[in-house]
């Protein structure tokens, strides 16, 4: 039989989903003995133990210095940075992306400015984002926006510019003014694609965020990861990378459900 | 007074001539169905009619008044897809036209407003057999049934003239019977004056009161830029008809006559239930 | 089946053994690495390999060494922590806090340089030092410039909870001073001479004021070097090879400043100023007799109390005397059992009596 005619058993698809996550926890854990048994201090592949101590000591310790319970306070900040920063984009996304897709004066004054600005390397700029907007919230936020919103502009305004032109005349047939097509026609439909262009940005996002926070903070997910990594601490290194995973696969759900929830049209289409 | 007036109407893309010098007269309440090879122009002239592209030369009247330069709530549209916004349930799709007219800010209804519309859409919603289906989707509708909201989306402007182009062209021919049933009662009972594009003579024949048939007169291949399309029949149905009052329709007699659908089929309302 | 699972575990410990185990270490061999990052004092490292002094002195013992230079410091101390490369650059506070406290026996083979002034206190606007209470102070945590602020902090009587400290990337710190926000900081050269450079800019405290302190080393592996004495020898041969020729007086000399300093992205003259904060020891007596001095056990036991107090001298210890720091004289700073730092004036003796 060929292999793309290959019936799985559904017992065998699931122990095939959790093979290559054992596979790597079984080469972690093989890794880190050999290591360890080398040099019990070592701190590349720590054992599981220390790894628990580790988010014992972040999570549900307090801090010696300050009382907070770092984990949490880094999470706070990062996540304050990163919502304002999706925020941001996302509304600049839509006014921008709309406006260009339908209005044939700002398409002409804003798509060429617009592909420029997604074609800067944004970390690029950061001493420039720096000296102009301090180093505090203002600038990680800046970085996060000018990495995110030009793509997410760009991907709304040819989402706009590929409905149907019957759809906008047929509304323009039922009195629709340029403002109430925006608003009842073209806003409703382009929210679904906002929001999975919202999902795909996370990534970017969060990564723009670490960067930001490894330059100046003092506190933050990314913050904490530039801290610990001088003295190669794996042990608080691995779990904060889990927990971002987590928070970033979360949040990727989470849109998806409020999507279909929202939107229940997009997902019959999307099914033709 | 006619309901459309075309004046030596030219329509060229650059070098490419694609209508040339058009001239007729499209009386009130007349169902005139264009019919002609693809790439003549048919779609063009309903482009020009709608207003969603401007004339070269010559004028278009709208009873007597120059077409405006844009779409708008006199003249509805029906195409063949991508008529109806598949983001609105079926109620919201025939209310949308009246609420974008009435409030013009949010293109919302609340309270009396809303409730009013939302029983003269359903009123819409039966007429054109679609009761029953008010939330759902158009992407839960079949073909048919969604050309039946595109023509109760159209119909709820209360449009002087409504244009089709080639709506029924996807249809499978059994449901495209069915609704020529619901068109031409429309048509009949409704003041508005119908121009349709089709490719299909025999839909032309069905529907229209009037063929006009668009053509090339000059086909060799080096004048094809340079020449357009103008009109190269154009044949009043015999004997006429007419809408409002007593039609064929409602008489007895004429039943059949130039229609193949039996008398039952049509009396009724067609059943969405037969289309899949 | 029991035999294909043997197989297939069998398969995984090798593959995950491969990935991962550290590059054998305690054995004589013949080829090593060296890494290196962008510093005044270390410069001299990636001049003598562009310029074959390595190469000599490796062709001399009988080995091969590479020299690699790192765009990040801390990037390159991990990379010998993890056992990438037999030796590396760095101070004496992260050599203790980095590999030492992951557990790497490292020896300081040379003790290259003392900061004199390389590392500052910036503040602006006012102009003493005790007016930066109450202030954020800008610098890279954990690093020689957070230790040289609780030192300064210490000499007028404040503590660093009379601060807050806001961890600020290197490279970023002549741009960051610049903004209104900013009003104080610590850091590093070059970086310090770009800033003393700006209108508002008031340097309160610098390091000469706790000379000696703050120490640049070549650090290797404790267990390579034992077993391979040559690398060592090798080592001290193209430091004093090249930092004899880059403090000489002659054209020489002056071409190899401007090369340095071209490769440390400033000119000659940029690179002399740079010197001239820091005390280069290009006489191996003299490093012997500061390596020697009661002084270097005075300063290694303030940077070991400033590790514990920032938590950093190995997570789970209870006391500054988790790690044993073995000076020249035999004497060991801390747990006799527990040796992973250790200064050693062998080779640079050896370079001093002229026997490499």
């Amino acid at each position: 039989m060929r292999l793309i005619n290959q019936q799985l058993s559904p017992p065998v698809a699931t122990a095939l989903k959790f093979a290559p996550f054992a596979l790597l926890v079984l080469a972690y854990l093989l890794g880190s003995a050999a290591r360890l048994a080398e040099n019990p201090n070592d701190k590349l592949l720590p054992a599981l133990s220390s790894i628990a101590a580790a988010v014992d000591l972040m999570a549900f310790t307090p801090d010696r210095r300050t009382g907070d319970y770092l984990l949490w306070t880094d999470t706070w900040s990062s996540l304050k940075r990163l919502s304002a920063g999706l925020g941001i984009s996302t509304g600049l996304a839509l006014i921008i992306g709309i406006g260009v897709g339908i209005v044939p004066f700002l398409r002409a004054l804003l798509v060429p400015f617009v592909n420029f600005v997604s074609m800067v390397p944004p970390l690029a700029l950061l001493p420039i984002l720096f000296i102009s907007m301090g180093l505090g919230e203002t600038s990680k936020i800046a970085l996060i926006v000018i990495g995110v919103a030009p793509i997410m502009i760009r991907d709304l305004a040819q989402t706009v510019l590929a409905l149907p032109r019957e759809q906008i005349v047929k509304a323009e047939t039922l009195s629709a003014s340029s403002w109430l097509i925006a608003l009842r026609v073209v806003l409703p439909q382009v929210m679904p694609r906002l929001l999975s262009s919202l999902r795909l940005q996370l990534g970017p996002a969060f990564l723009f965020l670490i960067a930001a926070e490894a330059i100046s903070a003092d506190s933050g997910l990314g913050y904490r990861i530039f801290l610990v990594r001088r003295y190669l601490s794996m042990d608080v290194i691995f779990p904060y990378v889990a927990w971002i995973t987590f928070l970033a696969a979360s949040a990727d759900f989470a849109i998806d459900r409020l999507r279909r929830r929202l939107f229940p049209w997009s997902e019959l289409e999307g099914g033709r | 007074m006619t309901a459309l007036t075309l004046k030596n109407v030219w329509k060229e893309y650059g070098d490419q001539v694609v209508l040339e010098n058009l001239s007729f007269d499209v009386a009130p309440r007349s169902f005139v169905a264009l019919v002609g090879p693809s790439g003549c122009g048919k779609s063009t002239l309903l482009r020009l009619l709608l207003g969603q592209e401007k004339v070269t030369r010559g004028t278009i009247l709208l009873d007597g008044a120059v077409l405006p330069q844009e779409p708008g709530p006199d003249r509805g549209v029906v195409y063949q897809k991508y008529s109806v916004f598949p983001h609105l349930t079926v109620l919201g799709n025939v209310m949308l036209g009246p609420e974008l007219q009435s409030e013009r800010i949010w293109g919302r209804l609340f309270g009396a407003a809303r409730r009013n519309l939302k029983d003269a859409a359903q009123l819409m919603i039966a007429e054109v057999g679609l009761s029953g289906s008010e939330d759902k989707y158009p992407a839960q509708l079949s073909g048919g049934m969604q050309q039946r909201l595109a023509l109760a989306q159209a119909l709820m402007m209360k449009p002087r003239v409504l244009l089709l182009d080639e709506p029924f062209g996807a249809l499978d021919p059994g449901i495209r019977t069915d609704i020529h049933q619901l068109m031409k009662r429309l048509w009949n009972e409704l003041p508005m004056t119908v121009v349709m594009v089709t490719h299909d003579l025999r839909e032309a024949f069905t529907l229209g009161t009037r063929v006009v048939a668009l053509g090339r007169t000059r086909d060799r291949p080096e004048e094809a830029a340079r020449y357009g399309a103008s009109i190269a029949k154009d044949i009043e149905i015999w004997p006429p008809r007419k809408a409002g009052g007593d039609t064929i329709f409602q008489s007895e007699y004429a039943l059949g006559w130039d229609d193949l659908t039996p008398h039952g089929a049509f009396a009724g309302r067609p059943d969405p239930s037969t289309e899949t | 089946m029991t035999i294909t699972r043997r197989l297939t575990l069998t398969t995984i410990a090798a593959l995950g053994a491969l990935s991962f185990a550290p590059t054998a270490w305690a054995q004589e061999k013949t080829d090593f690495k060296v890494a290196w990052s962008i510093y005044v004092g270390w410069m001299p490292w990636g001049y003598a390999a562009d310029t074959g002094i390595v190469d000599k002195w490796a062709d001399q013992y009988g080995i091969s060494i590479e020299v690699t230079q790192f765009n990040d410091y801390v990037e390159s101390i991990n990379q010998y922590t993890a056992g990438g490369y037999d030796a590396v650059t760095l101070t004496n506070m992260d050599g203790l806090s980095i590999p030492s406290a992951g557990g790497v026996d490292t020896t300081a083979v040379i003790v290259g340089d003392f900061s004199d002034g390389n590392d500052a206190v910036f503040i602006k606007g006012a102009g003493a030092l005790a007016d930066i209470a109450g202030r954020d102070v800008n610098l890279v945590e954990f690093s020689v410039s957070h230790y040289l602020l609780a030192r300064a902090l210490d000499s007028v009587g404040l503590s660093e909870r009379d601060v807050k400290v806001i961890n600020t990337a290197d490279p970023d710190m002549v741009g960051a001073f610049q903004t209104p926000d900013v009003t104080a900081m610590v850091t590093w050269n070059p970086m310090v001479a770009e800033i003393e450079t700006l209108p508002d800019a008031v340097k309160v405290f610098d390091s000469s004021q706790i000379s000696g302190e703050i120490i640049d080393l070549m650090v290797a592996n404790t267990d390579v070097l034992a077993d391979n004495p040559k690398f060592g020898q090798a080592l001290a041969g193209i430091w004093y090879e090249t930092a004899a020729l880059m403090t000489a007086d002659t054209e020489e000399g002056a071409a190899a400043r401007a090369a340095m300093g071209a490769a440390s992205g400033t000119d000659q003259a940029g690179f002399e100023a740079q010197m001239a904060a820091t005390k280069l020891f290009a006489d191996p007596a003299e490093a012997v007799a500061f390596t020697s001095s009661a002084e270097l056990g005075a300063t290694m036991d303030l940077v070991r109390a400033f590790l514990f107090d920032k938590g950093l001298l190995t997570p789970g210890a209870t006391s500054q005397d988790a790690i044993g720091i073995a000076l020249p004289d035999g004497t060991i700073l801390g747990d006799t059992a527990n040796v992973k730092f250790r200064f050693d004036t062998k080779y640079m003796q050896m370079a001093a009596d002229g026997t490499l």
